[in-house]
């Protein structure tokens, strides 16, 4: 069984590689936008965008993940699951070195694991909590003993989740100080050289990457420019060549796509999945009530906010999950999410439940807060400003600076209703079940269950969710926690965004894989 | 030699009334930088996606944010006499080294944007005023005008529209070529080539500020006394002008562009995020939405120090310009 999933691994790494191994030319400088400037490069300790950007270029993961989702070999060659699912035996690549001429060994492995991702990563001692110990018996073979079976683990092995860092070079320091931050040594396809505060961080072609022949380019510079119309000029101008994550916002996107030298594309943001939605404030106030809460969902015009405000980049949510969980089987069509809205609906839903309109047609009064990321979802606020007054809830907008905004709603709770988008990433485990679970009330933490919902039922549902190897039992369970969702509404979907991705039509192969801009553009290449 | 003497006992002193004025800006910019909401943590873990309390709260102990305000304040000011303006977590590194990795850049914006403003303001007042009521002088005016009301960031933008886009003369933004990487004269040429559009951008403002300035300065002195007592002399209008009126004129002029320095950081904000020139304000700026309290208040005590010296420099200007002003 081992020797066989190695073999179609090992296979579909030589297919991959050959059907790109034809017209590709190498040499040049890709530079693309790097938004905002990070504040370091340590990958290993904050999954920031921009570090994403920048770092899976310099650090590798254990697997990377194609258009499909389906895993491809990279520091390690292949896996096995024993039929109990509690332990994962990984072959790691030979022959593989550090950027400082040292060899990468199983030592590297279980020390990035257990010392740093487990202890020091945003999401690591979620990624890898049942991971107990690590059994190096070679330097080519690294054993996880889990306490339960983990099936969502194999889904976080990415260059951008979980970044292998150099043993040697971290041991014995304080890993989230050391100077590893700034001056980054990886086994990846291109050398961190340097980093120009405000201008650039410069990366050169790693001449002993272990991949035979690559990478393609000479050099990569990740450019920092604050303002988005001048982002928008330099690509016009093929100053830059790749802006990912909405660096040339969508009004823009959207012009320059009618030039022959520019493209635009969706794709490299399945293992990402962002959902806009809102968060309620379900323990005070006036959404303590489900029916209020379901009311909303119902009254939403989802589609008007895509293409009116998104400029038709984005799906409107259909449940608690993402559509991109249709692969594994896990997401269902719920109802009370209606795509155009139901006025009429959500109008019925309030009066049922007893709340009468005075006057002036107002039923009640909302504050509402409005993740201040950008243009976007201030006009995303005042769209449901309107909305809500169709069904009597007259709310008042609130836009604050990052920090004082995390501050109130994840430190303080002092918030109504508050819009935001989370990433619900390539398992539900990983990235959705911080919403709803009991034990994700976790008062100062951002991004977590701010709601402060909490049920029982659901909790035994998420937790054998997350351990359940068995496919078609899994899909069952998500299906129960998905309709209990859609009736108590901690959370509602809005839709799922579609980041947008710019680029010049001259590089090549630097997009289609599910990790996109997090990728390592290793098969990258300039074509004039 | 005793005037050289004195001039040298008033910068001393005056660089020791400084110091109180610094440190007082230090002490009040602490406190109202302290009264914004969420911290350094709160920022950094926002943007890591999800973070522990108990690695949040060991992130506070280790930047010292679990202490009493006082007890930092006097941390700081304990760092700031020792000249260490302590260290940015964000950035995990030294606030000495971030400041004077990007004052460079500043300080070129600047010194080529004052030059400019400065220069041309001069000259285009002074013949405007020669030229009283005639169409250079019409235009010149007009010119003023019309800049001096023109928002700094549209200006910027329609600068990279025409002269980056449609002309192809420069570059939309940063400080070099990147995908060049230039050494030596190269690169001496290829910064002033990318300074051109930046510089431009920020001396409108000013360059319209100083022509208006000038003009009225030049009319003022025309009328005194002095000119006429020259005319009777029968000196020449070139003369009068360039030898007895120009000085005169001058020193408004002067004070007004010390004065300015400071404003001129706040505009550079606005100039460096458009050209994504790598400069302080941009610092400032990001370090403010990131609650990088330390560097921000670096870059603060920087930009007091230059005022305060740039105000010191206009005063012995003046010395130069007016014999009869006295320093003491």
């Amino acid at each position: 069984m081992k020797k066989i999933l190695a073999s179609i691994l090992f296979a579909g790494s030589i297919i991959l590689s050959s059907i790109s191994a034809h017209a590709e030319k190498y040499g040049g400088t890709l530079s693309f936008l790097v938004q905002p400037e990070p504040p370091t490069l340590a990958s290993y300790v904050s999954t920031s965008g921009p570090i994403g950007l920048v770092m899976p270029k310099v650090y590798e993961g254990l697997f990377d993940y194609d258009n499909d989702g389906k895993m491809v070999p990279m520091l390690a060659e292949s896996y096995s699951i024993t039929p109990d699912g509690k332990t994962v035996t990984f072959k790691l690549r030979k022959g593989v070195k550090w950027h400082d001429g040292k060899p990468f060994t199983s030592a590297d492995v279980k020390f990035t694991i257990l010392e740093v991702l487990k202890k020091v990563h945003p999401r690591g001692p979620n990624s890898f909590r049942e991971v107990s110990s690590i059994d190096t018996p070679d330097d080519h073979t690294a054993i996880f003993n889990l306490d339960n079976p983990a099936p969502y683990m194999m889904r976080s092995f990415s260059a951008y989740e979980s970044p292998i860092v150099p043993k040697h070079l971290l041991e014995g320091q304080d890993v989230k100080s050391a100077s590893l931050a700034n001056n980054p040594v990886g086994t990846g396809p291109f050398k961190f050289v340097e980093w120009k505060k405000g201008q650039y961080i410069r990366l050169d072609k790693n001449e002993n990457y272990w991949q035979e022949g690559l990478p393609y380019l000479d050099r990569i510079v990740g450019r920092f420019i604050p303002d988005a119309s001048t982002r928008t000029a330099a690509m016009e101008n093929g100053e830059v060549l790749y802006a990912a994550y909405n660096a040339v916002p969508n009004i823009d996107a959207v012009r320059l796509k009618e030039r022959d030298d520019i493209d635009v594309t969706t794709d490299g943001y399945s293992m990402i999945n962002p959902m806009a939605l809102i968060e309620f404030n379900t323990k005070e106030g006036p959404f303590v009530d489900p029916a209020v809460r379901r009311a909303i969902s119902t009254a939403i015009d989802r589609r008007f906010m895509i293409d009116t405000i998104f400029f038709g980049y984005g799906k409107p949510a259909t449940s608690a999950l993402s559509s991109n969980f249709s692969a594994t089987n896990l997401h269902a069509q719920m109802p009370n999410y209606p795509e155009k809205g139901d006025v009429g609906a959500a109008n019925a839903i309030l009066d049922k439940a007893g709340y009468k309109k005075d006057g002036n047609g107002v039923r009640m009064k909302a504050v509402l807060d409005i993740i201040p990321y950008g243009e976007d979802w201030r006009r995303a606020g005042e769209y449901l400003k309107q909305a809500m007054g169709d069904i009597g809830i007259q709310l008042e907008l609130r836009y604050e600076d990052v920090p004082t905004w995390l501050k109130r709603v994840y430190h303080n709770y002092d918030f109504e209703m508050n819009v935001n988008y989370f990433y619900q990433l390539p398992d539900p485990v990983l990235g959705v079940h911080r919403h709803y679970g009991t034990n994700q009330i976790r008062q100062g933490t951002h991004f977590v269950n701010s709601s402060r919902y909490s049920n029982p039922t659901l909790d035994a549902l998420l937790d054998s969710g997350s351990k359940e190897p068995d496919a078609a039992k899994r899909t069952a369970t998500y299906k129960e926690i998905q309709s209990i969702l859609a009736n108590d509404m901690p959370v509602v979907n809005l839709f799922e965004l579609q980041f947008l991705t710019v680029y010049n039509t001259k590089l090549k192969g630097a997009y289609g894989s599910a990790m996109g801009a997090y990728g390592s553009f290793r098969e990258a290449y300039l074509d004039d | 030699m005793i005037r050289s003497n004195k001039i040298l006992k008033y910068v001393l002193k005056r660089l020791a009334q400084g110091v109180p004025i610094i440190l007082a800006i230090v002490v009040i910019n602490f406190f109202l930088l302290n009264m914004a909401e969420g911290d350094a943590v709160d920022v950094l873990a926002g943007e890591a996606g999800s973070a522990t309390p108990e690695y949040m709260a060991e992130l506070r102990k280790k930047f010292g944010l679990d202490q009493p305000l006082p007890v930092q304040l006097m941390v700081y000011l304990k760092n700031v006499v020792m000249l260490d303006l302590g260290y940015s977590f964000r950035h995990e590194m030294p606030v000495n080294q971030l400041i004077f990795d990007r004052f460079g850049a500043t300080a070129l914006l600047m010194t080529s944007t004052i030059i400019l403003a400065v220069g041309f303001g001069i000259l285009l007042g002074l013949l405007a005023a020669m030229r009283l009521n005639t169409w250079k002088d019409a235009v010149i005016t007009v010119f003023a005008l019309i800049t001096y009301a023109t928002p700094l960031f549209w200006v910027g933008l329609m600068m990279i529209v025409v002269f980056s886009l449609n002309l192809g003369w420069f570059p939309t933004s940063g400080m070099e070529n990147v995908a060049a990487f230039y050494e030596g004269w190269d690169r001496v040429v290829d910064i002033a080539h990318h300074l051109v559009l930046p510089t431009i951008t920020l001396s409108l403002f000013y360059l319209a500020l100083y022509t208006r300035m000038m003009r009225a300065s030049m009319l003022e002195q025309y009328g005194q006394d002095y000119v006429v007592t020259a005319r009777a002399k029968g000196l020449t209008e070139r003369r009068i002008t360039f030898v007895h009126v120009l000085r005169n004129a001058l020193l408004p002029v002067v004070t007004m562009a010390g004065v300015q320095v400071g404003a001129l950081i706040g505009g550079s904000v606005i100039v460096e995020s458009v050209f994504a020139w790598p400069g302080l304000g941009m610092l400032a700026f990001e370090s403010l939405f990131a609650r990088d309290l330390n560097l921000l208040l670096g870059i603060f005590l920087l930009s007091s120090i230059l005022v305060v010296a740039v105000n010191l420099v206009v005063d012995i200007i003046y010395c130069f310009l007016d014999p009869r002003i006295e320093v003491d």
